[in-house]
């Protein structure tokens, strides 16, 4: 089977990555207030981009393609609301520039230097078109740059704290603003941006960059949710023992199994639920025995990898992320989409697996992020799926990240493996010493 | 062999017939209705509404049936071409296919559903589209869950090699043992709120039955039922039948009627009929499922499904038989226990006018759809008690 998410077709806008992961801790501990001129002027940039957003979409309807001086202005726009982001949420380390200038920061884009000819239709329905995108970018995070299409997403919903939030806005989205936050603190300790939370950052930074493109009528492709496609300059991470093997392009749904989906998946609910409670009684026992033997019991491993696994195969089923329905028993190699776990019990450290519920808290707090992904996407892979009888591309690779990170961490968590979850959107690389 | 089968053939269908006729007996007397004029007992507008209104609902049910044989016809024929959706072993396969197939028939059926609360609401009665819709297709989760379990229990049996082809012995009794734990459980499921009324304690005094009455809300029609095992016995009243234009009368006849099954150990007689039925209907449907290799093949579940559908449907007028006479028994005990059968008469003529129930239907309705005795001849019930009082009193 192949097991790797290989880039399914490169996308007009394209993210550049050349951070090193290294932070300043002092501007790391004072970024929201550093942030403030860049917030401002940033609020005042946008007014006027949707201004000219507007006049552009006129002018492209009529002309068939956008006029030379505002696809620059807008290009620049989205490039500073790029640099900003990254900024913002500690994808990057250094100061960004106020005009969004290209090649300038560590984690740019890539636009179309020149406007493009798009389809009148396209155009003009645009605003409509952009809706499921705006969605998940909201999720994902990194979508300062499109405010107007905040406040229509959201009608202007004002939270208690009196704040405008929303997929557009500048509530930046769960998943990066989770990243954001784990890692400020990591960054606090270390001086370094975890590369998990790093990318997955860069991933949200990277879909709301083509999100923008849309929305501003910079290119005519839609935004494509691949994470392989979004970071294909960014070096894929060391492999994790709990893993994803399956075949990528398995993209074909039924119609009728999609429609009736969740329904279909009610006994399978059940009988997880059922299973839960035995899982727990389990897992407590492994947990005091591992942290006197050092070692899970081999029993012990194995049913709870099946758990793992069978819940990893539900889950799929659920959210379209895969087709067939899945079997009872979470047994390797029966499903299309299937999860690698450790064979056998691996040694591990008794004062890890003494503190494991605490040391899994922010995987929790990512794997709430990602989860909120998933369901988006599931949402969304549904509609296309009814309709085409396929899913998108993009949406199953980030279907399979979310799954695969839930996996990690519930591994994490019940002891199958001691190696934290790795919340890169990329899939992990064998090195030449594994 | 041939002399051996059938000597156990006629032995099964002899004992059968002993445990039918024993479930059969009950404390009704050997009774002739004498038959009224149905214009002389409603107002010609209330009847005629309560006709036109049971003619249509009539056809609605007609319809969805035969769309439900329909689409359940072409899937056993075709079902087989979804096993590729699945891969979850064959057991699993069989539930994949179970519940394409129930799906298949609820989206054929939701028109029908829908012009039903249509209809329903146009003659003024309660419907809710949302119920209809969302509703069914949370009901329809319900189902699947329970169709798993009965294709899980059937599969793996039948998968056994020793069982075989003979898993219906054991799967009848583990499905008589399901229902028993279900009829058990349920009314402590139910909630509702004690009815306070001083003709309770009356009754459950002279019925010998003493267990909680409640009364649930979130219906819009009159209507009452008796539930449970043993200490799970209970009595449930819908709200609307507590409110006018019902009486204290009629509502305390509306109780006794329901005591009256509880008195008569009804719930344990269906649960009996049921096991009664449960034998030759897995049984023949083993033998339906031996033309595509057996019940431990999911290929066999599209066709399975049908001939139980079907089997259910030749069924029917048997159960709708059995469950007719429970009622009719519980009629009796009601007019034993309070002596009113003005309140009975007057009962089943709001019923007519409440629910637009037609009180003499067309006979293929009463052997299909009517499983109690028709509102006529309740009311020609409480006319013969009346006379049988007044020949058995002194």
């Amino acid at each position: 089977m192949n097991t790797r998410m290989t880039a399914h077709s490169a996308h007009p806008v394209r993210l550049v990555v050349e951070d090193d992961y290294r932070r300043s801790r002092v501007t790391v501990f004072f970024r929201l207030l550093l942030a403030i001129p860049h917030l401002i002027w940033f609020f005042l940039w946008s007014i006027f981009a949707v201004i000219v957003a507007i006049i552009n979409w006129v002018a492209t309807l009529i002309l068939g393609r956008p006029p030379a001086w505002i696809h620059r202005f807008l290009c620049a726009f989205v490039r500073y609301s790029v640099h900003l982001s990254a900024y913002f949420g500690l994808a990057a380390n250094p100061y960004p520039g106020f005009l969004g200038e290209a090649g300038e920061y560590p984690i740019d884009v890539d636009l179309p230097e020149e406007p493009q000819a798009q389809s009148r239709w396209k155009t003009l329905l645009r605003p409509l078109l952009v809706i499921p995108a705006l969605l998940l970018g909201g999720v994902l995070g990194g979508s300062i740059g499109v405010p107007a299409a905040g406040l229509i997403m959201n009608r202007g919903h004002r939270s208690r704290s009196g704040r405008f939030e929303g997929g557009g806005g500048l509530g930046g989205g769960v998943l990066a603003g989770i990243c954001a936050i784990l890692g400020w603190f990591a960054a606090l300790v270390t001086g370094r941006m975890p590369k998990g939370l790093r990318d997955a950052s860069t991933y949200g930074i990277g879909y709301g960059a083509q999100v923008r493109a849309y929305t501003l009528l910079l290119t005519d492709v839609y935004p494509n949710s691949d994470p392989t496609t979004i970071l294909e300059t960014v070096e894929p991470p060391a492999a994790h023992p709990v893993h994803v093997v399956g075949d990528a392009h398995d993209l074909r749904r039924s119609r009728l199994t999609v429609f009736f989906r969740l329904l279909f998946a009610i006994p399978h609910f059940v009988w997880l639920y059922l299973w839960g409670y035995v899982l727990v009684l389990v897992a407590i026992f492994n947990w005091f025995a591992t942290v006197i033997m050092g070692r899970s019991p081999r029993w012990c491993h194995r049913f709870i990898s099946r758990y793992v696994r069978y819940q990893f195969h539900v889950y799929a089923f659920v959210s379209l992320a895969a087709n067939p329905f899945p079997g009872f028993t979470g047994a390797p190699g029966t499903y299309p989409l299937d999860l690698e776990l450790p064979a056998d019990p691996q040694r591990q450290s008794r004062v890890k697996t003494f503190f494991r519920v605490f040391l899994a808290v922010p995987a929790f707090l990512v794997s709430f992020g990602v989860e909120v992904a998933l369901f988006t996407a599931a949402f969304l892979t549904w509609f296309v799926s009814l309709m085409r009888g396929s899913a998108p591309w993009g949406m199953r690779n980030l279907m399979a990240y979310a799954l695969r990170y839930l996996a990690q961490t519930n591994a994490y968590l019940f002891l199958l493996t001691d190696r934290y979850p790795n919340a890169s959107p990329l899939e992990g690389e064998a090195t030449p010493a594994e | 062999v041939s002399f051996r089968r059938s000597a156990l053939l006629v032995a099964f269908a002899a004992g059968w017939g002993v445990a039918a006729w024993l479930l059969w007996r009950s404390s009704l007397p050997a009774y002739r209705l004498q038959h009224l004029s149905e214009t002389a007992l409603f107002p010609a507008r209330v009847l005629a509404s309560a006709q036109h209104y049971s003619s249509v609902a009539r056809l609605f049910w007609l319809g969805a049936t035969l769309t439900q044989l329909a689409v359940l016809g072409v899937y056993a024929r075709y079902g087989v071409r979804w096993m590729r959706e699945s891969a979850a072993g064959p057991v699993g396969t069989g539930m994949l296919l179970g519940m394409i197939g129930f799906a298949l028939v609820w989206a054929a059926q939701l028109p029908f559903a829908v012009l039903a609360v249509w209809w329903r609401r146009h003659n003024g009665l309660d419907g809710s589209y949302v119920q209809a819709t969302v509703g069914d297709w949370l009901l329809l989760g319900a189902q699947f869950v329970a169709l798993c379990i009965a294709l899980a229990v059937v599969m793996n049996l039948a998968r056994v090699r020793w069982i075989g082809d003979r898993w219906w012995l054991p799967a009848a009794p583990v499905f008589v043992g399901i229902t028993t734990l279900l009829a058990f459980v349920a009314p402590w499921l139910l909630g509702g709120s004690p009815l306070r009324a001083p003709y309770v304690s009356q009754l459950e005094r002279i019925e010998h039955v003493h267990v909680p009455v409640r009364v649930i809300s979130g219906f819009g029609e009159p209507n009452a039922f008796a539930t449970g095992l043993g200490p799970s016995r209970r009595v449930f009243l819908w709200q609307p039948i507590l409110e006018r234009p019902f009486t204290a009368r009629e509502d305390r006849f509306v109780l006794a009627h329901e005591l009256g099954h509880l008195a008569h150990d009804h719930i344990w007689k269906s649960v009996a009929w049921y096991a009664l039925l449960a034998f030759p209907l897995a049984y023949l449907l083993a033998r339906v499922a031996r033309r595509r290799g057996g019940m431990g093949m999911p290929e066999a579940v599209p066709l399975v499904i049908l001939a139980y559908v079907v089997l259910q449907l030749v069924f029917l007028p048997l159960r709708n038989a059995v469950s007719r006479h429970m009622e009719a028994e519980a009629d009796w005990s009601a007019l034993r226990a309070t002596h009113d059968p003005a309140a009975g008469g007057a009962l089943f003529r709001l019923f007519v006018a409440e629910t637009k129930d037609d009180p003499s239907p067309p006979w293929w309705d009463y052997v299909f759809l009517e499983n109690h005795p028709t509102l006529l001849q309740r009311i020609e019930m409480t006319r013969y008690w009346e006379d049988y009082a007044a020949a058995q009193s002194p």
